[in-house]
């Protein structure tokens, strides 16, 4: 079976003026354009088999969005080939929205003052979904997203996670095979954004869903996909399963450890040697970092016991976010 | 077709049902809408105190082709809403990604989206007036003339439509509001008198360039029973045609240079 998502060198320039500042320029920008062009996203290549969670990572600015949104048909791309579930986005627009759902965490999809049933039933006529499909998903939806409470209030009524529950049942009602994330889980509470991830999960492995997120919350990446592609000035910067990544960008173990009472504190300089560090985390937690290549954990917690009285011990893998940001600033090159 | 019917059968209950929900809001929007159209016919009236005739054009024809402007033109309103609002709230606030994410065309999303409700009181005025109009002026209307009649209201409501959504898709280029709706919105006033008191020059731009005469004097000359330009009421289907079919190349050009805002 053919990818359901097959990205070939995809483009996207902006083009703009540059303004000039202050009144005068205001008068020179009527007649005189500097043209610049910017380009969102460079060459981009990629492709997502069915059923796959992929989660899509870079900075502010970096393209992400403007990749989301020239796969869902919103952009047209300057250059390069995208087909998605069988069609050309832009050019096959309403065969292609037919059979997607698109969440953006920023905005609703939802028809702002009218209560959420009411917003469900226009898209079942949208949609074309028979009585039959749903009047079941529907049940599905209030059971799992809990939107029963709150399917008569009107949609600017809700808070931030109920909104977003009810975006969600939204794009998924016509049980599309692809789906689109534009940071779901953003500004949402703990709880809020576990339940969404357990229901994404759900989808994933019941309808074999496709899904693509974009995502600050690197926690969301490391609960949902397998694959991370990470997308950094417009240019694909890593693409692979996300233990590869760590596997090939990690470079510290980290070694967290209980003091056993305040008179140890006091040794702690015997165990940082050259490439550990320790930092405080409270009064007698304390974490030592050091580089995979130089020390063995083995070899590090050996030094520590032997040396400080210590109550317990954890090893943990260098934080995402450390290794993304890794992968940020020498541009994928530390392999 | 029968899908976009529906459709738009849905849109329509549920805005009206949204609408009829803040109920000071539509009766003050209402009142006002009357009192404009009332204030219009006024100064027909006010003007024909003074004068007997204009060119040749009595109290009652003139009113005639008062009320056949503004009857199209009321249920352009209706549906118009939207396109005075397309540049800040679908351009620049960026709600027309959530239009593109939906397997509908967006031209009916953006049109039905809202719909000025009161403006249908200008269509019901307008018919009433023309009511008035054709028993004054004694004309003997047959089934066949209250086809044509429908047809042309139909051709006013496409013209016009044409020339705002022509106007409205230059937002999809130009990302500032663009001063150029206010001018031709005042345009239409020029179709509530006969065209024949313009110079060349502007009546040339009401026919061919912003075709207002179409939606109002050519039809209204051949109802009065006025034959000199029996060939442009003829005309007034293809003129109609032609320009929507053009206005909505403009528009779907524009959709495919919509370069959506923020992230």
């Amino acid at each position: 079976m053919p990818p359901i998502i097959d990205v070939k060198d995809l483009c996207k320039d902006f083009r703009t003026f540059r303004r000039r500042e202050g009144v005068w320029g205001a008068v020179q920008n009527l007649f005189v354009r500097d043209r610049i062009t910017v380009r969102a996203v460079d060459r981009v290549s990629f492709s997502i088999e069915r059923g796959e969670m992929v989660g899509y990572i870079g900075a502010n600015g970096a393209g992400k969005s403007t990749t989301i949104k020239m796969l869902t048909g919103i952009l047209v791309p300057t250059s390069g080939r995208i087909i998605a579930n069988g069609f050309v986005p832009y050019r096959d627009r309403r065969k292609y929205t037919k059979e997607l759902g698109v969440v953006f965490g920023q905005r609703t999809q939802l028809w702002w003052d009218i209560a959420v049933v009411e917003s469900f039933k226009l898209l079942k006529e949208i949609y074309e979904i028979s009585d039959h499909d749903y009047r079941q998903r529907l049940g599905v939806f209030s059971e799992i997203l809990s939107v029963k409470d709150y399917l008569y209030t009107p949609v600017r009524k809700l808070s931030l996670g109920e909104r977003m529950r009810c975006d969600l049942a939204a794009a998924l009602l016509h049980n599309p095979p692809l789906l689109f994330l534009d940071e779901p889980t953003i500004g949402l509470d703990v709880v809020a954004k576990d339940h969404i991830r357990e229901f994404l999960k759900e989808v994933n492995r019941v309808s074999r869903t496709t899904v693509l997120l974009t995502t600050h919350d690197l926690s969301d990446i490391e609960e949902l996909c397998s694959r991370i592609i990470i997308i950094d000035r417009g240019k694909t910067l890593f693409d692979g399963q996300l233990a590869d990544m760590k596997a090939r960008h990690a470079r510290y173990n980290q070694v967290k450890f209980l003091l056993k009472d305040r008179s140890q504190v006091g040794r702690l300089g015997e165990v940082t040697n050259d490439g550990v560090s320790c930092n405080r985390l409270d009064e007698l937690t304390y974490v030592m970092r050091f580089d995979r290549a130089k020390h063995s954990t083995a070899e590090v917690i050996r030094s520590l016991v032997n040396r400080l009285e210590v109550k317990d011990i954890f090893v943990e893998e260098e934080p995402i976010e450390e290794i993304v940001k890794r992968i940020y600033i020498t541009g994928g090159l530390s392999a | 077709m029968k899908r976009h019917l529906r459709l738009f059968a849905l849109y329509f209950a549920q805005y009206t049902k949204v609408r009829l929900a803040y109920k000071g809001d539509f009766l003050i929007a209402f009142f006002s809408s009357m009192v404009a159209t009332v204030l219009g016919f006024g100064f027909v009236w006010v003007l024909f105190s003074k004068i007997p005739k204009l060119q040749g054009w009595s109290f009652y024809e003139i009113l005639f082709l008062y009320a056949f402007s503004i009857t199209p033109l009321g249920l352009f309103n209706v549906v118009s809403w939207n396109l005075y609002e397309f540049g800040e709230q679908y351009i620049i606030q960026a709600k027309f990604d959530r239009v593109l994410l939906r397997p509908v065309s967006t031209l009916f999303q953006v049109l039905f989206e809202r719909f000025r409700l009161e403006s249908f009181q200008e269509v019901v005025t307008g018919l009433g007036v023309i009511y008035i109009c054709i028993i004054k002026l004694n004309l003997k209307w047959h089934v066949s003339d209250a086809m044509w009649f429908a047809v042309m209201v139909v051709c006013g409501f496409l013209i016009y439509l044409s020339v705002f959504l022509s106007l409205t898709a230059v937002s999809f280029w130009f990302e500032d509001r663009v001063g150029i709706v206010p001018p031709v919105f005042n345009m239409l006033t020029f179709g509530r008198y006969p065209l024949t008191i313009y110079n060349d020059f502007i009546q040339f731009m009401l026919s061919w360039i912003v075709p207002f005469g179409f939606a109002s004097f050519y039809p209204t000359t051949h109802f009065l029973g006025r034959q000199s330009f029996r060939t442009y009421f003829y005309l007034t289907p293809l003129v109609a045609i032609a320009f929507f079919t053009l206005a909505v190349a403009v528009w779907n050009r524009g959709v495919l240079n919509y370069s959506s805002t923020g992230s």
